[in-house]
């Protein structure tokens, strides 16, 4: 456990570093949509923080940081819940 | 190359639901015989660590970028099938929370990632040969196998889109193929790349956390 806390540490230090040399070209898929002409149209489903944003803070750096670091405790806690159930019968090895 | 609503014919989006489920259902199945409580912590913190790595875009080249998808790491990291579950997990929280992949192309982006992520174990296994495992060739498995995954995928996408109506004016399978494998020859590279420095790093922190690599050397379905 000593050793999950400090790579967590780890990953949202290095994000924070990373974000402002991410870069914002489109990735492959969108490129060849967009190359193709084919526009994305309006998703299903807005989610809480839409492409990495939070409608409340407009600086870039700071709305990607907060965004990415919630994702991050949300996926964090979810894989947790989900592989103590699956794992609940095995004790050893 | 997570694929946004309004792409995928409601058909192929079913389809790609039901082929995902099973695989999940195998993954979960397989989790349940092979992942350990003390492994718990170590699939939290790799799903957190991929999430993270999704974010962060790599510039190629034309004004494209890519970014890590991960699979091969979580494979050899958790073993193929929590990999699958880890994946998935990473997946759904982006498409719920972030408009990352639509929710109707969920399945469609899990087997496109998760499961052939998943799956790509197999990959590293082939080319690490019989215990003891040689460090040389675990490591030419991780470089290719992550690569593979990353142009198996965008075949994978790229027959998904094209046959879709919304491509099928532009040219359809016969332009979306050459195009998305174009792209990811190239983002699988640097896929590569950080997949088989990242596993590198674990090994020479704690081989003992690698969960896949001790399943490399056991016999495994």
């Amino acid at each position: 456990m000593k050793n999950v806390g400090k790579l967590l540490i780890i990953i949202i230090a290095g994000l924070a570093v990373l974000i402002p040399f991410a870069s914002t070209y489109p990735d492959g898929l969108e490129k060849v949509a967009e190359s193709l002409g084919v526009k994305e149209s309006q998703p299903l489903w807005e989610g809480l923080m839409p492409d990495y944003t939070l409608h409340t803070v407009d600086n870039p750096y700071l709305t990607k940081l907060i965004s990415g670091l919630t994702g991050i405790i949300i996926v964090f806690l979810t894989a947790y819940g989900i592989g103590a159930v699956i794992s609940r019968r095995n004790t050893n090895s | 190359m997570h694929i946004p609503d309004g792409f995928l014919d409601p058909a192929i989006c079913v389809l790609m639901y039901a082929v995902s489920i099973c695989f999940l259902a195998w993954a979960w199945i397989g989790a349940k015989k092979t992942l350990s409580r003390l492994f718990v912590p170590l699939v939290a913190v790799s799903s957190a660590l991929v999430f993270a790595g999704q974010m962060l875009n790599f510039p190629i080249i034309h004004g494209t970028s890519g970014h890590l998808i991960g699979g091969t790491f979580l494979a050899v990291l958790l073993g193929p099938h929590a990999a699958i579950i880890s994946m998935s997990i990473v997946l759904l929280i982006q498409a719920v929370f972030f408009a990352d992949g639509g929710i109707s192309a969920f399945g469609a982006n899990v087997f496109n990632m998760a499961v052939i992520g998943g799956l790509s174990f197999y990959i590293v296994k082939l080319f690490s040969g019989a215990y003891p495992l040689s460090r040389k060739r675990f490591f030419v498995g991780v470089f290719i196998a992550s690569w593979l995954s990353t142009v198996l995928g965008a075949l994978a996408c790229g027959l998904q889109i094209g046959f879709s109506q919304v491509f099928a004016q532009a040219g359809g399978v016969a332009v979306t193929v050459p195009a998305m494998l174009f792209w990811h020859l190239i983002i699988g590279i640097g896929e590569a790349t950080i997949t088989t420095s990242l596993t590198a790093q674990f090994i020479r922190v704690k081989p003992s956390m690698l969960r896949g690599l001790t399943m490399l050397r056991e016999v495994t379905p």
